[in-house]
């Protein structure tokens, strides 16, 4: 069991929360001019990565805010948690000033400045 | 507002109090005997008002709002209102108010009414959510116990103060869970859900109705 | 005691070899379809100088961790096909790898707890039919006869509807089967190497001609990727992409007990899956965990639902102890069908995507793969599994028929 910490509501069961896959996913600009393989690559290829991973999780049970979230894929550690339309931040370069550090780190007050927003990629 | 009722309206509320069910209603005899007085009690308050709210608290429709309710909640937690009006925090722009069961549009109230116009045609909804959950309330010494049986929040009373809601799940399924004092909370399960969790406190709440073991 | 005073070691099934400079063929993974697809290069093919490249002990992946569950009720015509060829393979492997893996054909019940199921099961039922796999569709009585454990009346959440029944279905030693692979691989002159993970390719322009492994370098033709769970990792060091996603996958295991479950029952919608194996333990299957993950271990709450699912199922389990629990990484494809053929570089070919339900179709894996590596062209059977169905949109979308559970 993940013990995640949504932005808004601080730290959670992962029961709580449902597994978006890859973040930074962005729609095509141009639909119509991608190729096949283009298609095929938006839509069913995804990184599979070993080691640390951006993904996306939506708070299901609570807010129902959607975030991102930098992972261990293999120790399941969590190492950041930050706004959709925020870009993926260096870790474990940046580890210190990550928003939303491990399990625990965000509480609701200090996440109420946190932009949240369902769009961005 | 509503005004004195007419007598046809009346007629109208007392229908459709009669035709009601509420979805924990057949349990009312098994709560009443599972309570033990003094130590904890269950008991359903069935057919709240409830409405469901989006919209941005610092826009113009969003303060429109909050002026009906007695305010909209800024953070996770947060419970505002006045009187018997509360408004609880569901999501930054997302909101359930809770009033009593009278303040409903069908029984002479005109609360559905009154925040729909209050939002008018900005961005955001107004939805009757009245129907959807029920509400129990579960009160006395061991509440908080009965509750920490299967609740993963810390429900200390350093941590979770009276006047609190969050939005969480109990035995697996998703609730609200609202402190409404030292000593009580309310829980809204969702309809379908409300004899699956009422059974399962009422189960919670056994071991108290026999001695403590030394 | 001192080792003087030790039985005798029981002869060792194969031999444990250095690697040598240079293969006709390589096989990255030494588990079930790692050794089905050497055994079947050297014995259809006559490809005998070639490697199984393991990284850490044989059929230490999936192979020995999932539920051993053997059936070929899939829904299409290119399902049905390999499966139920997997499923025939099954029927005359002890024989051929002159080895008892205890495969028994005891049936495989899946039952239907809405409407919704009970439609897709009968629809799936004649769709077997029509692909001359052996399906029946049960009504709750009949299915309370053939597994009276089963708790089928409507006091239940999800009460049993009936139940789709392949009779020849059933469930394998998984180990054993290992074992009798890797056995009868070694006769044949193939080299199972254990301790040796591939850590990058050597590639000539497009086209590779080599691995780099924890135990030096090794020359090769060619290379047939079976890795399973790591295949994206795979995948990746060779400069290619698949669309595949690893999943940790639990199953667990009660005490020994006296035979009480006749057959294997599956349910997709309360999601359990559960056989008594030949010893007495009850063996069940739980969900995937819904992230990504390598660790080879899953979350308690996917094993607690599962035990919910399995006594409201079984009531008589409530008895019971879990003995152990584990997980495995399952490489998951979007269609829920493996992916087996060619690969964007030359003389590399990879078998993978079997997910969640690949132990079946371990003996039909081994044949097509081993087709495809020697010939460079895929067989019948594995055609329509090309990685290019992603380009083309032909997927072969197996959910109902897979769900999580197989
Ligand atoms: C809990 C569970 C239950 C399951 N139940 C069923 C079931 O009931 N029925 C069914 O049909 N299927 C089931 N499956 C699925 C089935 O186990 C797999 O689809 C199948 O085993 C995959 O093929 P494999 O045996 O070759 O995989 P594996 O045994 O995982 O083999 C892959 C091998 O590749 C090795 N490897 C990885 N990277 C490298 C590297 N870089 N270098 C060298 N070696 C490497 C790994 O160590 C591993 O040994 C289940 C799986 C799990 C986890
Ligand atoms: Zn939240």
């Amino acid at each position: 069991m993940l013990l995640i910490s949504c932005p808004n509501c601080g730290p959670r069961d992962e029961t709580e929360f449902h597994y978006g896959g890859q973040a930074h996913i962005a729609y095509p600009e141009n639909p119509n001019d991608l190729s096949d393989r283009e298609w095929a690559e938006y839509l069913f290829y995804r990184e599979n990565t070993k080691g640390t991973f951006a993904e996306r999780w939506v708070h299901s049970t609570g807010c129902r805010q959607w975030f991102n979230m930098l992972r261990d894929t293999v120790s399941y550690d969590i190492h950041a948690i930050y706004a959709m339309g925020q870009p993926r931040p260096d870790y474990p370069a940046d580890q210190a000033s990550a928003p939303g550090l491990a399990p625990g780190a965000a509480t609701p007050a200090s996440s109420a400045t946190t932009p949240t927003s369902s769009e961005g990629v | 507002m509503a005004e004195t009722a007419t007598p046809a309206e009346t007629a109208n509320v007392d229908h459709v109090r009669a035709a009601r069910r509420s979805p924990g209603q057949h349990l009312a005899e098994a709560f009443a005997s599972g309570s033990v007085p003094g130590t904890v009690t269950l008991t359903e308050i069935p057919y709240q008002t409830m409405v469901g709210i989006r919209v941005d608290r610092e826009s113009d429709g969003g303060a429109r709002v909050a002026s009906l309710t007695g305010g909209l909640p800024a953070a996770c937690g947060e419970v505002t209102g006045a009187g018997s009006i509360n408004s609880l925090w569901l999501g930054p722009a997302e909101f359930l108010v809770v009033a009593p069961e009278e303040a409903h549009d069908s029984l002479c109230g005109s609360l559905v009414a009154d925040l729909t116009a209050a939002l008018g045609s900005d961005p955001g909804q107004v939805v009757d959510l009245s129907a959807n959950r029920t509400t129990y309330e579960l009160s006395g010494s061991r509440a908080r116990a009965v509750l920490e049986k299967t609740c993963s929040l810390d429900l200390h009373p350093r941590v979770f103060k009276a006047g609190t809601a969050l939005a969480t799940e109990l035995a697996h399924i998703p609730v609200l869970l609202w402190k409404t004092g030292e000593e009580s909370y309310r829980v809204f399960p969702r309809a379908s859900f409300a004899d699956f969790l009422g059974r399962w406190i009422l189960d919670a709440m056994r071991e108290y109705a026999s001695p403590e073991v030394p | 005691m001192s080792a003087d005073h030790l039985p005798e070691h029981p002869d060792f099934l194969w031999r444990n070899p250095d690697p040598k400079k240079s293969y006709d063929a390589v096989i990255v993974g030494g588990g079930g379809h790692g050794l089905a697809t050497a055994y079947f290069l050297a014995k259809n093919h006559g490809m005998t100088n070639i490697a199984i490249l393991e990284k850490g002990w044989l059929a230490g992946g999936n192979m020995a961790r999932n539920t051993t569950i053997i059936r070929s009720n899939y829904l299409w015509d290119e399902s049905a096909a390999i499966y139920e060829h997997a499923l025939k393979l099954w029927e005359i492997l002890p024989e051929e790898l002159e080895y008892d893996f205890l495969f028994s054909q005891r049936g495989v019940m899946n039952l239907a707890h809405t409407l919704g199921d009970v439609r897709e099961s009968i629809r799936r039922v004649g769709a077997n039919r029509l692909n001359g796999v052996d399906a029946e569709w049960l009504d709750p009585q009949q299915v309370k006869e053939l597994c009276p454990i089963l708790n089928t009346s409507d006091n239940i959440r999800y009460p049993v509807m009936g139940a789709t029944y392949q009779p020849r279905a059933g469930i394998a030693k998984h180990d054993h089967v290992a074992w009798a692979f890797a056995r009868k691989c070694d006769e044949l002159g193939v080299d199972i190497i254990q301790n040796c993970e591939v850590t990058g390719f050597i590639k000539d322009g497009d086209k590779v001609t080599g691995v780099k492994t924890s135990r030096g370098t090794i020359n090769t033709e060619k290379v047939g990727l079976c890795a399973a769970g790591h295949s994206s990792v795979l995948a990746e060091m060779a400069g290619f992409r698949l669309p595949i996603q690893s999943h940790p996958l639990q199953a667990l295991v009660s005490e020994l007990h006296e035979p009480v479950h006749p057959t294997v029952v599956m349910s997709n919608h309360v999601h359990v899956y559960v056989s008594q194996a030949h010893k007495g333990e009850l063996v069940m299957g739980a969900g995937v965990d819904s992230y990504n993950g390598y660790g080879q271990r899953g979350s308690f709450h996917v094993i607690e639902e599962q035990m919910a699912a399995a006594v409201e199922l079984f009531p008589i389990f409530a008895r019971a102890h879990v003995l152990r629990t584990w997980g495995g990484i399952v490489d998951t494809t979007l269609d829920a069908s493996p992916i087996v053929g060619v690969t964007p570089v030359e003389n590399m070919f990879v078998n993978c995507g079997w997910g969640t339900g690949g132990f079946k179709g371990t003996p039909a894996a081994g044949l097509t793969f081993a087709h495809t590596i020697a010939t460079g062209a895929p067989h019948e059977l594995n055609k329509p599994f090309a990685l290019e169905r992603f380009e083309t949109g032909a997927l072969i979308d197996e959910h109902g028929a897979a769900a999580v559970a197989h």
